[in-house]
């Protein structure tokens, strides 16, 4: 009888014992090993806990992200930083709650950008946020997107889905999203008249549903796609922006397209604006109002950590791109993105809220 | 590299010293995650991501998979203990879990439910094991149309559930359906029931309505009541007495193998498909446990079969969408796509080049389960003592300790003070449902297949034309579903007339 009791506190104190270990673990990532004095902005920082608000799940995207940047901006604010998962209403809970957060520089937050400027182009109900006035500190990366299209499809270019003309089918997840609005201004600009279905779970099911056959591909950004391709499972046909990016340097710009459609001008004239929403990326700011010179000591720290060789290495390992872009540059991206001619610009709308 | 060989290197990786540290410390991790009410295998699983950047592969693997196959074992045995499932998929064990521990077998039931569990998961490792050669094949055979039919099929299983009373069951479940109409359409971007909220734009989430439905309407009931959970009659189980449960909980277990191998398999194959959710396979499997059980009527009263049954389908279920993750890179389930990311982290292909050059970090995947889940068995039973001791606590002290924990849990998910007033919410209506005797499972059954069945079946008609039923797999899904719900209305037309000619007798 005795024994056996021992047995079990002996049992609960290895498991007591190993969780500790696990909590050490994660504590030990987290001791700082600069011992200087510090003075000023960096005094306040120095011991405080800064949130950082991600508008979506653990294990997205963006979850991800700050997951790998975190403790290098540990690093360089001496703070420690507490992730802080807000989703729901496709980023903009998160996004209003950073927007209306306390202005004392203890609070990031990470923003789906061109998101939340279609949102708020589009006076979409719920966007309690002005995207201007936020005070960024930098950019993580900007999107290329891409259309990836199935092995088994039949088609191997852009342009022989362009030939193939009515009947194709190309899948999206929700109305208004990314995927779809994606699909929607490839559809306009190159007046192509492939069927776009929405409504699939997401990008995993999408790829579920491409393997099937149900759809021929779907867009989505290089970064969700990347191991898929690298795998050889999909191909990608055709991606955003002007220049080939570095590892897609055999697939054409959307740009390059451009020069092919019957009105270059006006196929143009969308690719910028979508482009220019491209460029706002995924930047990370504070609420407005938050004081100068903790903003400055932020973007530094930002800058430094993104900057560092280990977090470059790791993001490699982990097939996340890098783009990074200063607050400074932020703000004038944001502004350009916000600036689209008004015919373009209900274009945008109508495709955000579904209406095309 | 051949199976064999993949097998062998798989095993000796496992339980290799680089290896077995963070298999251990994982699952102990997950067993108390999964303990915790709220807190599920994907947060456990985004808790160690960070920590995989500096990790090969065999190790990562193990001390993410390890965690995340103890969730369930940890869940269920709040779920036994407290009324209080501890994560969504052990919302089955609260059917017969709970009356369990009110007749004083609390501890058997723990037993039972760890056993299952380990059996259950070590049969859809092995399933997994089995099925690589034709993997690909059977993934893709399910698409819209198919889990479309599939989710409908699952949804009769509330017939099973209800059986007693057909009404207030079908009552119970449209009420469930209703629910998950709830918020954004995703289909036309239409608002429904969200009384401009924006709260409501996503829905309602799943874990803060099965702890108000289920958790926070235990706490009221046992405020009303007084007394402790355990019940005034039975007294406090010694030590030795408990472990004396555990063993027949095991023993019993081992007994019901043909029920655990059935409901392993129905929790593989839901697994298997994507889209489908783990939830599901846990209802489905205990529908079939009461279905093809002797004592039908004692189900919901305390049946270890009912704990058995579905604790087996929810670990199994991680057999099954691990196959499709390693297919072809599409998740079968939420914790599965951070598994993903995962071993992207580490470097490891899936798809294809897995099966063709990886095969022995499969075979570490599927040790790692079967491992894990051993190790959970076994550290889940030390605590079966200390819950047990804790459910004989008064009400006074137990319930505001408990409901503190389930509002964290509630709120934990996304971070929303919402959550912790709809858990609130659900527990009034809960707690009303279990007075009136209204099943609240299928309640849950029908708000967690509503969205599944809505958006497929818009996806299949947009897809393949309302014709898709007469596609040869959603036609025979379907047939099934008709004579099934056939076979139960007959039954329960039957089981009237018998009861109503008893009655008779008894009054003359």
């Amino acid at each position: 009888m005795m024994g056996r009791t021992r047995l079990i506190s002996r049992a609960a104190s290895i498991c007591l014992v190993s969780t500790l270990a696990l909590f050490c673990m994660s504590a030990c990532q987290k001791v700082d090993t600069n011992k200087e004095p510090k003075t000023g902005v960096a005094a306040f920082y120095d011991g405080r806990n800064i949130k950082w608000i991600i508008p979506y799940s653990p294990g997205g995207g963006y979850d991800e992200y700050a997951r790998l940047i975190s403790p290098y901006l540990e690093k360089y604010t001496g703070a420690r930083v507490d992730i802080y998962n807000m989703p729901g209403a496709g980023g903009l809970r998160g996004n209003n709650a950073l927007f209306g957060a306390a202005k004392n520089g203890l609070t990031i937050g990470s923003i789906n950008g061109s998101a939340m400027v279609t949102n708020e182009l589009a006076e979409m109900r719920g966007a309690n946020y002005k995207i201007s006035e936020f005070e960024f500190l930098g950019r993580i990366v900007s999107d290329t997107r891409v259309l990836v299209i199935s092995l088994d499809s039949g088609y191997e270019t852009f342009e022989q889905i362009w030939d193939a003309g009515e009947g194709v089918i190309i899948g999206a997840t929700g109305l208004g999203g990314s995927t779809f609005v994606d699909a929607v201004v490839a559809n306009e600009a190159f007046d192509l008249q492939l069927k776009i279905v929405h409504g699939f779970d997401s990008s995993s099911v999408l790829r579920q549903a491409m393997l099937r056959g149900d759809i021929i591909g779907s867009w989505g950004s290089w970064g969700s796609a990347l191991d898929a391709v690298d795998e050889g499972r999909h191909r990608v046909v055709l991606q955003s922006g002007i220049e080939r990016s570095a590892d897609l340097a055999d697939v054409p710009t959307a740009f390059e397209m451009a020069e092919k459609t019957p009105d270059p001008e006006h196929t143009r004239a969308i690719l910028a604006a979508w482009e220019s929403l491209h460029k706002v990326g995924r930047p990370v700011a504070v609420p407005p109002g938050t004081p100068p010179e903790r903003i400055q000591f932020l973007r530094e720290a930002f800058e430094k950590a993104l900057h560092d060789p280990e977090l470059i290495a790791k993001a490699e390992k982990s097939g996340r791109v890098i783009r990074y872009a200063s607050g400074e540059e932020m703000t004038q991206l944001v502004e350009e993105a916000m600036q689209m001619p008004d015919n373009i610009k209900q274009f945008f709308i109508s495709a955000v809220k579904g209406q095309l | 590299m051949g199976i064999v060989e993949g097998l062998l290197s798989g095993f000796l990786q496992a339980v290799s010293l680089d290896v077995f540290p963070y298999l251990f410390v994982g699952a102990v991790f997950g067993l108390l995650i999964g303990v915790i009410p709220g807190l599920s295998g994907h947060f456990a699983m985004a808790m160690i991501i960070p920590f995989l950047y500096s990790m090969d592969p065999a190790p990562g693997i193990a001390f993410l998979l390890g965690a995340h196959s103890t969730v369930a074992q940890g869940g269920g045995l709040t779920a036994i203990f407290f009324s209080t499932p501890g994560t969504g998929q052990n919302a089955a064990t609260l059917l017969d879990g709970p009356p369990m521990r009110d007749k004083g077998l609390g501890a058997m039931a723990a037993g039972a439910a760890l056993t299952a569990c380990f059996l259950g998961a070590t049969f859809g490792a092995v399933a997994l094991a089995l099925l690589l050669p034709v993997l690909q094949r059977i993934v893709l055979f399910f698409g819209p149309p198919e889990i479309f039919v599939l989710a409908l099929l699952a949804l009769t299983f509330v017939a099973v559930l209800g059986k007693e009373d057909i009404i207030r069951s079908l009552i119970a479940a449209l009420a469930g359906l209703l629910l998950a109409m709830i918020g954004l359409d995703n289909v036309t971007n239409t608002e429904r029931f969200t009384f401009g909220w924006l709260e409501l734009h996503d829905g309602l989430e799943l874990v803060p309505v099965i702890l108000g439905l289920f958790a926070v309407a235990e706490m009221f009931e046992l405020w009303v009541k007084g007394g402790s959970l355990s019940g005034p009659q039975t007294k406090m189980l010694s030590t030795r007495e408990t472990q004396k449960q555990i063993f027949q909980g095991i023993i019993t277990a081992f007994r019901h193998w043909w029920l655990i191998l059935r409901c392993s398999s129905i929790g593989a194959a839901m697994g298997l498909i994507p889209g489908l959710g783990s939830a599901p396979a846990a209802f489905v499997a205990y529908g079939h446990a009461k279905q093809s059980s002797k004592t039908p009527e004692e189900f919901g009263k305390g049946n270890i079969e009912g704990v058995i049954g579905s604790e087996a389908a929810n670990d199994a279920v991680e057999g099954g969408a691990l196959a499709s993750t390693i297919a072809f890179g599409v998740p079968g389930s939420s914790s599965m796509a951070i598994l993903l990311g995962a071993l992207f982290i580490l470097g490891v292909e899936t798809g294809p080049n897995m099966l063709t050059y990886h095969v022995d970090v499969i075979f570490v995947m599927i040790f790692t389960i079967i491992i894990g889940n051993f190790i959970g068995m076994v550290g889940g039973m030390f605590l079966v003592n200390p819950l047990s001791r804790a459910t004989g606590l008064r009400a006074s002290i137990l319930v505001p300790v408990l409901l503190v924990i389930v509002f964290t849990g509630a709120f934990a998910v996304q971070r929303s003070f919402f959550d912790i007033g709809i858990a609130l919410l659900f527990g009034v209506i809960g707690y009303l449902m279990k007075v009136l005797g209204y099943s609240r499972a299928a309640l849950l059954i029908g708000f967690v297949l509503g969205f599944t069945v809505e958006k497929n079946l818009y996806l299949a008609v947009q897809l393949s034309g309302p014709d898709f039923i007469f596609n040869p797999i959603p036609l025979t899904l379907a047939s099934i579903t008709v004579v099934f719900l056939a076979y139960n209305v007959w039954t329960i037309i039957r089981d009237r007339g018998q009861s109503k000619t008893t009655r008779a007798e008894q009054q003359e």
